[in-house]
């Protein structure tokens, strides 16, 4: 395994460059299929190899923003990228996520960044990983009760949101949605800061956040989180790299492995229904705090093996659903022309 | 259970979301203090960042570690044009390999 050992020269470390294909791979995987940057797998998995905990948040995204990129222009030709919606948030998105990148390097001035930061990952994961399970476990009961032609968009908190009428007003076409330009402006500012101190491109609580609070459908959830974490790691990565704590080396390795994986991720997406999506979500989150928290327990070794099997287990599901779909859409597209020979 | 009753039981069970969210914050807010204390001690990270680069030959990874020893602005919009790049090119040259494979790439309908 040594010929596949790397020197960075910025963490000033030696690191496994499989390690960081693998990592990227999952993580692209999960990325594009959840609409997320996915730090919560990578910023645990290098700070568990190593990795000082400022330099894998600012490593994460680096290789966040190009890997975001590859996972947009697949969602922008399938329809899910809602880029008014996107650019709307962006104002609020951007000023969190400065203000979030002086609170981490104050807290790392204390010398509480590791501690913190952990800390508050695992209140929000398990936070998020609860409401979208008790969203979805409500959802098929429901379904099972009533049937399946019922609206999932009765009255919901998106819903009453929406009928605040604080202008300038907007229509959000794509996502088929009209509310206060406010609206995304308080939730981009919001998951900014949280993205920012967290290390993470925003996507584990902005893409709920779209859906619970904006009111679009999950896919769109998707493509639009994506593009929103695409502008969140490119800025992070500039205002991280100015504080230099992005290893560049590894980023690099990493978005390779994530470009393939981010691909697969995307187009998995077009074969699985949106509750289907927020139930998968929803368990990797948990796993996500549940392996955060061992962590914080010191029980180190456990902590990795949970977040990379949980990982590549999740990726596998995805990959396993991608597969079934194509199998299924190639063998419906052959039946008609069976049909047609005879 | 219709979702008034799966509601209650999730908001006002012995078990209910907000309790549970509520232990777990307590937990998390009273070890802190340990590490308030223990964190006087040693110091949080190195003062100096300086890419050490002394032992390398040409190449990328000494480029990068030059790089980020010349400038941090400068290394700052390196990273992002290069991420920005990378991206672009390996997202259309994916796409391009998954559009070979035969799937179906066109417009998706939402179905929840």
């Amino acid at each position: 395994m040594e010929h596949f050992t790397i020197y960075l020269p910025i963490a000033g470390m030696q690191f496994n460059v499989l390690l960081l294909l693998l990592i990227g791979f999952t993580v692209g995987v999960c990325g594009g299929f959840f609409g997320i940057g996915g730090a919560w797998i990578v910023t645990p998995a290098l700070n568990i190899f190593g990795f000082p905990m400022p330099y894998a948040i600012g490593t994460d995204l680096a290789h966040m923003g190009g890997k975001s990129i590859v996972s947009t222009i697949r969602h922008g030709k399938f329809g899910n990228v809602d880029i008014r919606l996107g650019v709307s948030m962006i104002a609020g998105t951007t000023i969190g996520i400065e203000l979030g990148a002086q609170l981490v390097m104050l807290l790392e001035r204390a010398g509480l960044a590791e501690s913190v930061i952990r800390k508050a990952y695992i209140i929000f994961l398990a936070l998020i990983g609860s409401y979208v399970l008790y969203d979805y476990i409500c959802h098929t009961r429901r379904v099972a009760k009533q049937g399946a032609a019922t609206s999932t968009y009765s009255e919901t908190l998106a819903s009453k949101l929406q009928r605040i009428r604080i202008p300038p007003m907007i229509r959000f076409p794509a996502s088929g949605i009209s509310c206060s330009l406010w609206l995304p402006i308080l939730v981009g500012l919001t998951t900014g800061i949280v993205a920012s101190v967290l290390g993470v491109g925003g996507g584990f609580i902005r893409m709920p956040a779209l859906i619970y609070l904006i009111g679009c459908p999950t896919a769109v959830a998707v493509g639009t989180d994506l593009f929103e974490v695409m502008i969140t790691g490119a800025y992070g990565a500039f205002t991280y790299g100015i504080k230099g704590r992005v290893e560049l080396i590894a980023a690099m390795w990493m978005l390779l492995g994530a470009a393939v994986g981010a691909q697969l991720g995307t187009v998995a997406v077009k074969y699985v229904r949106g509750y289907s999506i927020r139930l998968l979500f929803a368990t990797t989150i948990f796993i996500a705090c549940a392996s955060v928290l061992l962590k914080q327990l010191e029980m180190q070794l456990a902590s990795s093996i949970t977040i990379l099997a949980a990982a590549v287990v999740i990726s596998g599901v995805i990959i396993t659903w991608l597969v079934k779909g194509v199998i299924s859409e190639r063998s419906a597209s052959q039946r008609p022309a069976a049909a047609q020979s005879l | 259970m219709n979702i008034g009753r799966c509601q209650q039981v999730f908001l006002r069970g012995p078990l209910s979301f907000g309790r549970l969210a509520g232990a777990l914050t307590a937990f998390l807010l009273w070890t802190p203090v340990r590490e308030v204390m223990a964190a006087a001690g040693k110091p949080a990270t190195k003062l100096v960042n300086v890419a050490d680069t002394r032992g390398l030959g040409p190449g990328i990874t000494k480029w990068v570690g030059d790089l980020y020893n010349a400038s941090d602005w400068q290394f700052a919009a390196m990273v992002v044009v290069i991420m920005s790049t990378m991206g672009l090119v390996l997202g259309f040259g994916c796409d391009r390999l998954v559009g070979l494979l035969g799937i179906n790439l066109g417009k998706m309908k939402h179905h929840e």
